[in-house]
């Protein structure tokens, strides 16, 4: 056993430990010294990175501006002074036939040629706003016939597959995109009442998967006192996001005021959409 | 205490990145939506772009390559302007707001469908979400010479 002061020892020992405890500090040292160069390298990339970023994204806004300024002076066609190259103008084109195929989407009927025949999409919108869109895969020959299809079970495509499709093909898509455009306007009012008036619904409002039958609550303030409604909403046109059939009925305890209110509300939602007709409710409540 | 500063750095890298996207499609948008080019420059460019490229594979897309995407793409237009009925005779549109989940643009089009010619102006909003783009229209626009047809009227004040 040596002692060790001040860095001198005496016996073997001693200096062994001695000299294992300074190369345990060295190779502490040097790997805090990579540890260190290696976070100021990161740094000093990063910020080469920000910098090259930053000259990147001003040059572009430049560019941008400029492109605004020219066009501001004449409205309509702009020719690149520069003369672009033909790939250039063969992209253009490319471009433009691919925004009118766009537009063919918003008109409700687009679709693609295939090998064996044409695959369309029916596009479904409510009131401006685009909702799901659902794909015919059609084969062409020997006569035409549904290859694939996304439209949902409960839709009557067979049905009306058999009555259109061999001998009037745009009746058959129109036919179709009335049932689909129907049904996914009477989901969307059902949804869009579940999610902007559950504080009036009580309980869940209860929907078959077509939509076309929707059952549910809602609390009808009258004297600072709410009553139930129950509503009945049967939609027997398919092609309609208008119910046929309404039943509202209120509790038998209910004050014979409220049978006028519930009459109203049955013409309402005969003739207007789910979820606007509870606005005008909450409208009518604040007035 | 330096992981905070590349933290801060590494955010701007995504900030400016994401940012650096965003002009470079505004700008391309707006190119695409200014320029105008006729048939014949563009059977011309054909024509040009396949002489061109004698000289080699520049590791884009080759001329016959586009030019078969260009037929296919035509081919699919004139089969649903043949089936539809309708038939556009022009387009343009302008990109009027263009965000990381947001891009509205004002369209404008005119055509005939069936015997009828119409022009038509709307503003097309299209937001980002999740897993799927959502689309509006609104500020639709229907102009039709549906003097004497009441039906038409009655379907364009709809």
């Amino acid at each position: 056993q040596g002692k060790m002061e001040e860095g001198k020892a005496y016996s073997p020992d001693g200096v062994f430990a001695h000299l294992e405890m300074l190369e345990a500090r060295a190779r502490e040292a040097a790997v805090k010294q990579e540890e260190m160069e290696r976070q100021e390298e990161k740094l000093a990339r990063l910020k080469a990175r920000v910098q090259e970023l930053r000259l990147q994204r001003d040059e572009l806004r430049a560019k941008v501006d400029l492109q605004q300024k020219g066009q501001l002076g004449k409205e309509g066609v702009v020719s690149d002074p520069a003369q672009p190259s033909a790939r250039a103008v063969l992209e253009w084109k490319i471009k433009s036939i691919k925004a009118m195929l766009q537009v063919f989407y918003l008109t409700g009927i687009s679709g693609k040629l295939t090998k064996r025949g044409v695959c369309f999409c029916i596009s479904t919108a409510y009131e401006g706003t685009y909702l799901d869109s659902y794909y015919l895969d059609l084969l062409a020959k020997p006569e035409v016939q549904i290859h694939r299809h996304s439209v949902p079970i409960f839709i009557p495509l067979e049905q009306i597959a058999k009555k259109y499709l061999q001998t009037d093909i745009r009746r058959f898509l129109s036919v179709l995109s009335d049932h689909l455009n129907a049904y996914v306007g009477r989901r969307y009012q059902a949804d869009q009442l579940q999610e902007h008036f559950s504080d009036q619904i009580e309980g869940t409002l209860q929907r078959n998967s077509l939509c076309n039958l929707l059952v549910f609550n809602y609390n009808v303030s009258s004297k600072s006192k709410t009553f139930p409604f129950n509503v009945r909403l049967l939609y027997g046109d398919l092609c309609c996001s208008l119910p046929t059939e309404v039943i509202v009925s209120c509790t038998p305890d209910a004050p014979a005021s409220l049978a006028e209110t519930a009459a109203a509300h049955s013409d309402l939602f005969r003739h207007v959409a789910l979820h606007k007709a509870f606005c005008s409710f909450s409208s009518a409540e604040e007035s | 205490m330096d992981n905070s500063i590349c933290q801060v750095y590494e955010d701007e890298i995504q900030s400016l990145e994401e940012e650096i996207k965003l002009l470079a499609e505004k700008y391309e948008d707006s190119q695409q939506e200014s320029t105008f080019f006729s048939e014949e420059e563009i059977l011309m460019s054909i024509k040009s772009f396949q002489r061109e490229f004698q000289g080699g594979s520049k590791g884009h897309e080759s001329p016959s390559d586009l030019k078969a995407q260009l037929e296919s793409l035509e081919t699919d237009l004139s089969f649903l302007m043949k089936f539809t009925g309708i038939q556009f005779t022009s387009h343009s549109k302008k990109t009027v707001e263009k965000t990381r989940n947001r891009t509205v643009r004002k369209h404008r089009l005119s055509g005939n469908c069936h015997s009828l010619s119409f022009q038509l102006e709307f503003q097309l909003l299209e937001m980002q979400n999740k897993e799927s783009v959502s689309a509006v229209i609104t500020d639709l626009s229907i102009i039709m010479e549906s003097g004497e047809d009441s039906d038409v009227s009655k379907f364009v004040s709809r």
